[in-house]
């Protein structure tokens, strides 16, 4: 799975999920630290519609954290101070870029929760369809 | 003159943030950082949006620290982006991703996917509610149970829907012009002073982070009559935009590749501005145009006001001043505002005696001569 979606699925999901994943890695890889995780800032671009142009909406905090594993560097990005989140993203990372087996398990218990979490948006947007207005034109 | 460095008032000042401290504690209650987010969400977005830094959980931080002040507030929040290393830039944020939360058009009654008033104290009458004052925590989480269980007989898809831009249909129409995707490298504000005539991404990342009551108030003043632009909102929307990050060492233009990192709330407006254009004929014609406005969090005022002050910056031959770009954009900033006029309350001993000096010796020369 590549890492687009694997990373959407990982941050919108519960932080469990990316524990349990970063500790099968640690069981059983030698998995070094290169980054600690830290705080930091992401510039955010922006497409405006006006006249379709690019610009800087602001910056948004970010934790980082980067591991290394048989030579390869996984990095864990993700909004907000979540240092162990970041970790495990890192770790997982680096399963992927270097193919680990145990990466190529994980695929079908993402894609699963990635339904379920479409089923949950899903949900969340028919509970604000609620406020949808339904107009009626009155007869004068 | 010019200023003179003094020395003194050390033991005073001590003393005045012992007071400041004593003054916040005595009441004898902890707002907890939690409680401000859970609460204030009106407040914690304004503060994010004008300190150009998204993190709730530090604005709600800011909140506690300046006992409410919003402009201390903002003062602490840029501070602390100034200690911070910025690691990223983001690929491009589209708002055609958003998860709608909230979205109407004033322009149509109909608009396709129809208009979702989400959560908005626009219907609500504006009463004090003295309940809130016996506010009881179990009868909260029945209402809430109460609310859930109606929800869970909503019938849903099974993939959340994504909503196209009503402007989208009308540049179908051949109504509003078309622009090419403009991939130009934006111009940041937080890196280089801004130069007039200032790029458009200049305008936009300074009126973004604009003072929301300064950049209100420049828009109000436009529709009063200082200014030529009085809009048509097209469509307001609100909701959930997706950051996406590239690679570091990898090649960025392969999406696949990214860093889904989380997202961000932002309120995005697109204003309709009618205005005359010649046609080929050299006759007068009337055009639609677009004010363009976005802003952090839920804040639909200030994004339809800076939707307005686009407008007018998009026509500096105005002679007004809201079309003026230094007079908007060197104005509307909370820290530079605030610090400028707040700093007047500072010592100026030295500045106020040649003052007075320059008085007595008019008064007295006049006199002589």
């Amino acid at each position: 799975m590549n890492r687009r979606r694997r990373t959407k699925i990982l941050i919108q999901g519960s932080p469990s999920l990316a524990k349990e994943m970063a500790a099968e890695v640690i069981q059983k890889y030698q998995v070094s630290e290169i980054l600690a995780p830290q705080y930091g800032l992401t510039m955010v671009k922006m497409r405006e519609t006006a006249k379709n142009s690019l610009f800087y909406i602001g910056e948004v905090l970010i934790t980082e954290a980067k591991v290394e594993i048989k030579g390869e560097i996984g990095i864990g990005l993700v909004v907000g101070m979540k240092d162990d989140l970041a970790q495990h993203l890192a770790v997982i990372d680096a399963a992927y870029q270097v193919n680990l087996p145990i990466s190529l398990k994980w695929d079908e218990k993402l894609m699963k929760l990635e339904k379920k979490l479409l089923v949950d948006q899903a949900k969340e947007q028919a509970e604000i369809f609620k406020t949808k207005v339904q107009f009626h034109t009155m007869d004068v | 003159m010019g200023y003179v460095a003094v020395k003194g008032g050390t033991e005073a000042i001590e003393a005045s943030i012992n007071r400041l401290q004593y003054e916040r504690l005595q009441g004898g209650k902890i707002i907890e950082v939690e409680n401000i987010l859970a609460t204030m969400k009106a407040l914690v977005d304004q503060v994010m949006s004008e300190s150009s830094l998204y993190a709730p959980y530090l604005a709600a931080l800011a909140i506690k620290q300046a006992g409410g002040s919003m402009e201390e507030a903002v003062f602490l929040m840029r501070a602390h982006r100034s200690t911070l290393p910025r690691l990223y830039y983001s690929e491009t944020v589209e708002t055609e991703a958003m998860f709608t939360k909230r979205r109407i058009s004033a322009s149509f009654k109909d608009i396709p996917g129809g208009q979702l008033l989400g959560a908005t104290t626009d219907y609500t009458h504006r009463l004090l509610d003295f309940n809130l004052l016996d506010e009881d925590s179990d009868e909260n989480e029945k209402w809430l149970l109460d609310y859930k269980d109606q929800l869970s007989k909503i019938e849903q898809g099974r993939q959340p829907e994504f909503f196209p831009k009503v402007v989208d249909y009308l540049r179908e129409e051949g109504l509003f012009k078309t622009y090419e995707k403009d991939e130009k490298v934006p111009f940041d504000i937080t890196k280089q002073s801004i130069q007039f005539p200032a790029p458009r991404s200049a305008k936009l990342q300074t009126l973004t982070r604009g003072q929301t009551g300064a950049v209100t108030a420049l828009g109000y003043a436009s529709l009063r009559g200082y200014g030529q632009v009085h809009p048509t909102v097209g469509e307001v929307r609100v909701g959930n935009v997706p950051i996406y990050v590239g690679h570091p060492y990898e090649d960025m233009d392969i999406e696949e590749n990214h860093y889904y990192i989380g997202e961000m709330e932002v309120t995005e407006v697109e204003s309709f501005v009618p205005v005359k254009v010649k046609n080929e004929e050299n006759e007068d014609e009337m055009e639609f145009e677009i004010g363009y406005g976005v802003c952090y969090g839920q804040n639909e005022t200030k994004a339809i006001a800076m939707s307005i002050l686009d407008q007018c910056l998009e026509h500096p031959g105005s002679p007004f001043p809201t079309h003026d770009e230094e007079f908007v954009l060197l104005h509307i900033d909370s820290v530079e505002a605030t610090g400028f006029i707040s700093h007047l309350k500072l010592p100026h001993y030295v500045t106020f005696q040649s003052k007075l000096d320059s008085v007595r010796q008019v008064r007295n020369g006049g006199a002589s001569q």
